[in-house]
């Protein structure tokens, strides 16, 4: 059995970060597992701009960010494998994968850093009333099919969802000539980014319905038509449904971390972000198996993902030296008021050199509030927010001395000023 | 002039011959009219017989309609109301399937099942259902009455509700578009014809039957009318039907495979509507929660509701205690046939050798292979000599399913045909060596949802978000048709409309 010292399963972003990171701060064995025919993941479907402005202070279109990390691994001699899929991976780090170069291989790690990215979340999952005609897709699969594949899916689309693929596909279809009828976003708040709201839909004049489902599928062979309606509090109202005469509904209603082998492997997951629970050094509950980027959770921006990916592979190299604490003296991070979820979930404070940044989403849209983090009923810090929303990830950063207050846990949650 | 009219003479006669042959072409010892699973069945049984048979089906694919979206569950016999055709052929079909699923390879799993009383008056039932399943004719060894804490042995999530039960155990779960598609690949593979997308327009008899479709006319000495809710719109075209067949809609929610929430299959006490929401484990791991049950017009069969989605939540929660809702993976509809005189429907009509096997719902999909034994041997040898065909072939060739075998084996295949370790479908860990092989089998895959069905590709938690374009690629392919022609289930169902600008390829 082939040994590694560390095994980087997926080379897309968060992947290709953490193992040039490991690389650059230890010689190490390293092996990054790519399922598809190239290294990027999704960034290479990526082909609008936007991507890079924190990590490289430039606007780079995604598969331009992917290249740079790709060039960089070329040239670092770091492994790498395509057409690779892992099919299995257990708790003592063997990791199993199929190939069509090698065949079903087992392989083993010292560690292992998870880097799946995520998938979206399906019409089936949402269980769209109606029939089950072709022509409704994920947002994802349709950019995939136009800029990799060169493939139209529609030409008259409506779009399910404000996540900021949907928004983005919503310019991309009306860009290909398509009539981009309208986006529905059954919250009363959109789930993209604001500057994708202003760059993707107002720009193009294209209707956002929030606070609108869709409540029918009609049509037999291909879509032909989709009933939509206003909602209160998830709830169709009677009376204002609108038709649309469309061959083709987007759906962009949420993304999911990749967490099939994880699971299966007895990684422990949080419910919230579908994810592993980890500490502060990225660490699962498994010793020795790390994940970053959007398996752990849903990023906003790639630069996000990588920025995380670069302090995993930081902990991982601590982890190869042997000066990663293992102890389970932990801090419990719980998301309080308004707070959906932190990551990471726990902290072993010895791991932490001079601060830390948690990163969280709410739960809704929040107007001049503050963040206020408690231990044990006492509070040990607050910070004022002007606008909070879902569909923007925060960060609270925590500076060692704030440490002297806390005891086992955390509470961090949304107060009014 | 003379080496004119010769000529002429011999066009003629070629021009007969040619009708001539073409209308022999066309001439079939039986026609099935519907592949679901009772005309797949049926198919099967022929073809064990030197019969010419040809099954014709209006849809895209075969197994479409009720057996696409029904419970799975191979019924053990217990409700059907005794003395019934229904009852009847249950039990023998149950007692046929593990033989039939060996011999086609067909996904069969023994898990037992168990009914649920959750109230004082369902209990009180329980008795009565108890009886019912031995008059049937089920042993003592396949029925037996369950306290509360014996349940809880066995099935450590059911809700505080539950007060008593039954136990069911040779109750079994199959995998029901394979089972239809597995008898009418192997009814084929021993020489019965298949026409797809051949809508029956109009049936006469004359000597025999003339039966007009959307394409060609098929003659045929025996029909077999096995359309499902369109039983007797169908049965009139030959006379008069003694029954109506009208659709009832089964709306069904499918849970991921990485949650487990019952054992075997778990039934709640029947009512007259049928045998209400079942929790039922599938082979590959998934749970299926359903169905509902009620009469909608035909063109509303498929379609889902939030009401009744809501139902199935509801209902099932009074079986379970806890049930993962954000691990539904799909929700889907299908419209069952049932016949005005409340059993199945297996007779000769009026028209002799025009056979109905109409208003074939639960529990159609576990009596299928006992009917169709009774259809050839009793109702077809009535208008033609079964002559056994020596040639015939029991065995369904393997399918090769990577997720079941072991790493040794999967390198073996490997060394044989690489497309084995080509992983297309990530959830279900399927390889691109099986979807080739289900599209150049005979009755194969032709769709999307046609791979689908045949090997589980893109059925999982995504959906076919990642793998489906590269579906898409393989059947292009292996089909020698444009990408833009691939369709994902019905006729013209395409995914992809054209090319973007410029040049790709």
């Amino acid at each position: 059995m082939k040994e590694y010292d560390v095994i980087v399963i997926g080379g897309g972003s968060a992947g290709l970060a953490a193992a040039l990171e490991i690389n650059k701060h230890r010689k190490s064995k390293i092996l990054v597992l790519e399922r598809d025919a190239e290294l990027g993941g999704i960034l290479q479907q990526c082909i609008h701009n936007g991507f890079g402005l924190k990590v490289f202070k430039e606007e780079l279109t995604g598969p331009e960010y992917a290249e740079r990390f790709i060039n960089e691994l070329d040239k670092s001699g770091i492994e790498y494998k395509l057409n690779s899929m892992v099919t299995k991976m257990h708790p003592d780090k063997r990791v199993e994968y199929a190939s069509a170069e090698e065949g079903f291989v087992t392989i083993k790690a010292k560690a292992i850093v998870l880097t799946m990215g995520c998938y979206e979340r399906s019409a089936g999952a949402i269980s769209l009333p109606g029939k089950r005609p072709s022509g409704v897709m994920t947002a994802g699969a349709a950019q995939k099919y136009l800029n990799i594949d060169g493939y139209l899916v529609g030409k008259n689309v409506f779009i399910l969802g404000s996540g900021d693929i949907g928004l983005i596909m919503a310019r991309r279809m009306k860009l290909e000539g398509a009539n981009v009828r309208g986006v529905a976003e059954i919250l009363p708040f959109s789930g993209g980014l604001k500057r994708n709201i202003v760059q993707c839909l107002d720009d193009y004049d294209i209707p956002l319905y929030l606070s609108h489902t869709v409540t029918e599928i009609i049509g037999e062979n291909r879509i032909e038509k989709i009933i939509l309606s206003e909602v209160d509090n998830f709830v169709p109202i009677k009376g204002t449904e609108k038709e649309f005469e469309i061959d083709t509904l987007l759906l962009s209603v949420g993304l999911i971390p990749e967490n099939g082998i994880s699971e299966a492997c007895g990684i422990k997951m949080d419910s919230k972000t579908k994810g592993p629970i980890v500490n502060e050094s990225y660490q699962t509950n498994i010793d020795g198996i790390f994940a970053c980027g959007n398996v752990l959770h849903v990023h906003d921006l790639v630069d996000f993902v990588t920025e995380e990916s670069r302090k995993a592979g930081q902990a991982v190299v601590k982890y190869l030296d042997q000066t990663l604490d293992q102890s389970s003296n932990y801090i419990t991070l719980q998301p309080g008021k308004g707070v959906s979820y932190i990551v990471p979930q726990r902290i072993n404070q010895k791991n932490l050199s001079n601060s830390i940044e948690l990163f969280l989403r709410v739960t809704n849209e929040f107007k001049d509030v503050q963040f206020t983090v408690t231990s044990n009923g006492e509070v040990i810090k607050s910070m004022k927010k002007k606008h909070l929303a879902p569909a923007e990830m925060e960060k609270v950063k925590l500076k060692i001395e704030d440490f002297e207050h806390i005891k086992d846990q955390i509470t961090l949650s949304v107060e009014a000023l | 002039m003379n080496t004119k009219r010769e000529e002429r003479k011999r066009e003629i006669l070629v021009l007969f011959l040619f009708f001539y042959l073409l209308g022999g072409f066309y001439m079939y010892d039986v026609i099935i009219i519907g592949a679901g699973i009772s005309g797949a069945t049926i198919a099967r049984e022929l073809s064990k017989y030197k019969l010419r048979t040809i099954i014709l089906e209006k849809e895209f694919d075969v197994a479409t309609e009720a057996t696409m979206a029904n419970s799975a569950i191979v019924h053990s016999g217990h409700d059907p109301k005794p003395g019934t055709l229904k009852a009847k052929f249950n039990l023998l079909g149950n007692r046929m399937y593990k033989q039939m699923s060996t011999e086609l390879d067909i996904p069969f799993m023994e898990c037992g099942g168990m009914v649920l009383a959750t109230s004082d008056e369902e209990a009180n039932l329980i008795g009565d259902l108890y009886k019912r399943g031995i008059e049937n004719g089920l042993k003592e060894s396949e029925i037996q009455l369950l306290s509360r804490e014996e349940i809880l042995e066995l099935e450590p999530n059911i809700s505080d509700l539950v007060l008593s039960g039954l136990n069911l155990p040779t109750t079994a779960v199959t995998f029901p578009w394979e089972a239809a598609i597995a008898n009418i690949e192997n009814a084929m593979d021993n020489g019965v014809e298949l026409a797809l997308e051949t809508k029956v327009i109009s049936i006469t008899k004359d000597n025999f039957f003339t039966v007009k479709t959307n394409k060609k006319t098929y003659q045929g000495k025996v029909i077999i009318n096995a359309t499902g809710i369109f039983g007797s719109e169908v049965a009139n075209m030959a006379t008069k039907a003694s029954f109506e067949t009208r659709a009832r809609r089964g709306e069904y929610y499918v849970l991921d495979k990485d949650v487990k929430v019952a054992n075997r299959v778990l039934y709640p006490v029947p009512t007259t509507k049928g045998k209400g929401v079942i929790i039922t484990p599938q082979y590959h791991g998934n749970t299926l929660l359903g169905p509902t049950s009620e009469f909608v017009p035909f063109e509303d069969v498929s379609k889902t509701t939030a009401a009744g989605l809501e139902y199935i939540k509801v209902n099932s929660l009074k079986l379970l205690k806890d049930i993962p809702f954000h691990k539904v993976i799909r929700s889907f509809a299908g419209g069952r046939a049932t016949s005005s005189t409340e059993d199945f429907v297996i007779e000769e009509s009026s028209v002799e050798g025009f056979i109905n096997v109409c208003g074939i719902e639960s529990p159609g999909l576990t009596a299928a292979p006992a009917i169709a034994v009774y259809v050839v041997e009793e109702l077809v040898s009535k208008r033609l000599e079964l002559k056994s065909k020596e040639s015939y072939n029991p065995y369904r060739k393997k399918v090769i399913r990577t997720i079941e075998l072991s790493q040794d084996e999967l390198n073996e295949l490997y060394k044989q045909d690489r497309n084995y370790a080509k992983m297309v479908c990530r959830c279900e860990k399927v390889t691109e060596g099986e979807i080739i092989d289900a599209i150049h089998r005979n009755c194969g895959a032709t769709s999307i949802v046609g791979v689908k069905n045949r090997t589980k590709a893109s059925s999982g938690r995504c959906q076919g978000g990642f793998c489906q374009s590269e579906i898409i690629n393989i059947l292009s392919r292996e089909l020698e048709i444009d990408k833009t022609k691939v369709v994902y289930s019905k006729t013209d169902s395409y995914v992809l409309i054209d090319t973007t600008k410029g040049d790709f390829e």
